[in-house]
């Protein structure tokens, strides 16, 4: 080891030249291509970066890793003396993982961290867990993409199960109301700790095949009383145990919507708690986390004295659109965009807009509906199969830019409009308001 | 109009991909705009199928352990009922994977071949050596002469429907017609059955199969409306069957905006 820590030396002098050079010849911020030659050429460097850092978190799953992984370091942050390594969102396979660690070592391969919280994508999991060593793992939910024919997801729960596997010392959170999450350390010697929604909210979730009961005298947390607030922040209750410890969080609150993100704030709070945080610290760090691209944030129009808001919510699957619309239903006049596109990065096959739950707009008070993107057509008549009773016609306009003036009319100053977009359709609709932002 | 229809989908836990459901809600929301009464059940693993019970058959694609564990049951519980009546000119459709399913044989993601249900004498193959990719993207297939001129006589009044078909495709699996099966339509856009021959989809008496989700029956109402007029033909074979005209604006909309796209 301490002869890898040596030859660390050259090899970070070299990544740093190199992301020198790339940067100073105009080719990008040259951070990919360090993290792909060291990772290929010196496969050890990994081990040797990550051993310096005493507490490692890996969190993967499907949906929320991000999010986790913000909220998490957001409350470990709270605690003095601590500096939290995170990678990047989306750098989250070896290189990416390798690429970050180099960047942020000094030119002796030094590492000065306390913690890292890395997001690893879910096939990653197994290939590196013995790299990297993490004390703690974390699974948020595991869903099945719209692409999955052939039991990818199958392959994907035996990936995360072989990496826990070869992590023995490792304590596990997990989801514990999805089937697939809450079966994964059966049979492994793992400390497991699961964290859940009270039933009444669990079952609005669309989890593949039945919701999980866990058992009484498991170890974890469980949400309640969860509340979702005008504003779109979202109140609830912990309790649950840990370690033979009972938890009781009579509030806590999370400035993202929705119950994906109370799972990963008790992802954040479950962790925490392992790491000997105490709960109101870990409270009062959730609150600083603040929603990232896509997820909850909001962009404004203005002209003149007009002003209109546009709140931000990702839909990239049936769960992700299913919950968005769950969350909307409390919404008093709803005015809605759907902007959805077939682009690669969206699914090129729109069924899976038919796998998602757009019945629960039955339940709401809606305004008015505009259907845009290349698929706004397809979302319109998913639209009129889903309603009872329609607010009339629903018109679609493929075209973003159309479609996001003729919302900014429709609206009244000060009106939230609510823009549910696929992957490139947000892309292009926060490229449109960047425009747009500043017209008086 | 004062009838009735059942229809049954099969195994709905299990076989669930690509939106299947969209095709389920189009034919009960349809039914009911008709004024029809209409019933939909499901029939999953353990539960034996009852014959005479089904109007229309459903049944989509899913995963191989999946699709595995519902080949053992259709065999012990629901082959002979299920296959009297489409025999007695029963509506079955199969979508993708269901489509495989129903045939001789059918492929699992590993490359191995399987046998399936064998209610319409299809095969499936694994792509041979000429075949260089999964079959993916969208697909647009124009309706055989016998079929569009057959669902022009089902309405009441006379409706302009598309010619074409529109959907989604995504299989490896190279299918094959056998003898007395007829192809649904002819490829426009896209592979359809296999990456060779020009056809998508299969018809045997009243059995539908095809390669296109998106899902398959909310851009191409007439086709939902074909199976519910064919249903309703076997159901009351003394009635003059004439289908109301819906107003189709969004469905046609969004059919001929994927045709003029993806062609
Ligand atoms: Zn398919």
């Amino acid at each position: 080891m301490a002869m890898n820590q040596l030859l660390l030396i050259p090899i970070v002098a070299f990544a740093k030249l190199l992301t020198l050079v790339l940067r100073l010849s105009g080719r990008g911020s040259g951070t990919a291509l360090p993290g792909y030659l060291v990772g290929r050429y010196f496969p050890f460097a990994l081990e040797a970066l990550v051993s310096q850092i005493p507490t490692v978190v890996a969190i993967t799953g499907t949906n929320g890793k991000t999010t986790s992984q913000t909220m998490l370091s957001a409350v470990i942050s709270q605690v003095p003396g601590v500096n939290v390594l995170r990678n990047k969102a989306g750098a989250n396979l070896s290189q990416g993982i390798l690429s970050e660690l180099l960047k942020q070592s000094n030119t002796w391969g030094h590492l000065d961290f306390t913690h890292a919280v890395l997001e690893i994508e879910e096939a990653t999991l197994p290939r590196i867990a013995t790299l990297i060593k993490p004390n703690i793992i974390a699974v948020t939910n595991l869903y099945r993409d719209q692409l999955d024919a052939y039991g990818e997801i199958d392959r994907t729960e035996k990936l995360i199960r072989d990496g826990i596997a070869q992590c023995p010392a490792a304590a596990v959170v997990v989801n514990g109301d999805d089937p697939r999450t809450a079966r994964l350390t059966q049979g492994l010697g793992n400390a497991t700790y699961f964290v859940s929604l009270a039933p009444e909210y669990a079952r609005f979730l669309p989890y593949e095949g039945k919701l999980n009961r866990r058992a009484a005298n498991s170890q974890g947390l469980e949400a309640t009383q969860i509340q979702i607030n005008e504003d779109l922040t979202t109140d609830f209750a912990i309790h649950g145990q840990m370690n033979g410890t009972a938890v009781q969080i009579p509030q806590a609150r999370t400035v993202s919507p929705g119950f994906f993100h109370v799972y990963n704030a008790l992802t954040a709070i479950a962790i925490a708690n392992l790491l000997g945080i105490d709960e109101t610290t870990a409270i009062a760090g959730l609150q600083t986390f603040k929603p990232a691209f896509g997820r909850g944030e909001t962009l404004i129009r203005q002209q003149g004295d007009k002003q209109v808001n546009y709140r931000l919510l990702l839909v990239k699957n049936p769960a992700s659109f299913s919950l968005s619309l769950e969350l909307l239903r409390n919404i008093p006049n709803l005015k809605l965009l759907l902007a959805i596109n077939d682009n690669t990065a969206d699914g090129r096959d729109v069924s899976w807009l038919w796998d998602s739950e757009l019945e629960r707009l039955n339940q709401a008070q809606i305004a008015w509906i505009l259907c845009t993107g290349i698929r706004a057509k397809d979302m319109a008549v998913r639209l009129k199969y889903a309603l009872d009773q329609p607010p009339g016609p629903i018109p679609a306009e493929e075209s973003i830019r159309q479609a996001l003036d003729l919302s900014f009319q429709q609206a009244q100053s000060g009106d939230t409009v609510f823009v549910l977009p696929t992957y490139t359709a947000m892309l292009e609709f926060r490229k449109l308001m960047g425009k747009t932002l500043a017209v008086v | 109009m004062p009838y009735a229809l059942t229809i049954t989908h099969l195994y709905p836990d299990h076989l669930n991909l690509y939106g299947d459901l969209g095709n389920l809600i189009v034919l009960r929301c349809r039914c009911q705009w008709m004024g029809l009464d209409c019933t939909v059940n499901s029939l999953t693993l353990g539960e034996p199928a009852r014959r005479g019970t089904t109007d229309i058959y459903f049944m989509g694609g899913g995963q191989d352990t999946d699709q595995m564990a519902v080949v053992n049951d259709f065999h012990q519980l629901k082959r002979d009922a299920i296959q009297a009546d489409t025999e007695a000119g029963a509506v079955f459709l199969g979508v993708c994977g269901g489509y495989q399913l129903m045939g001789n044989t059918f492929l699992m993601g590993n490359g191995e071949v399987t046998q399936g249900l064998g209610i319409i004498d299809v095969s499936t193959q694994a792509p041979g050596a000429d075949v260089k990719q999964r079959c993916i993207g969208n697909l647009v297939a124009e309706l055989t002469d016998a079929i569009y001129a057959d669902m022009q006589t089902l309405y009441a009044t006379p409706k302009d429907i598309p010619r074409t078909l529109v959907g989604f495709e995504n299989h490896s699996g190279q299918t094959y017609l056998g003898k007395g099966v007829e192809p649904l339509a002819r490829t426009i856009a896209g592979f359809g059955n296999n990456a060779t021959a020009e056809y998508e989809g299969a018809r045997y008496k009243n059995i539908f199969g095809s390669y296109m989700h998106g899902s398959l029956l909310p851009k191409n109402p007439h086709f939902a409306d074909y199976l519910i007029g064919l249903a309703l033909r076997r159901r009351y074979p003394e009635a003059a069957i004439a289908l109301p005209v819906l107003p189709d604006t969004e469905e046609l909309a969004a059919h001929s905006y994927a045709v003029q796209r993806y062609r």
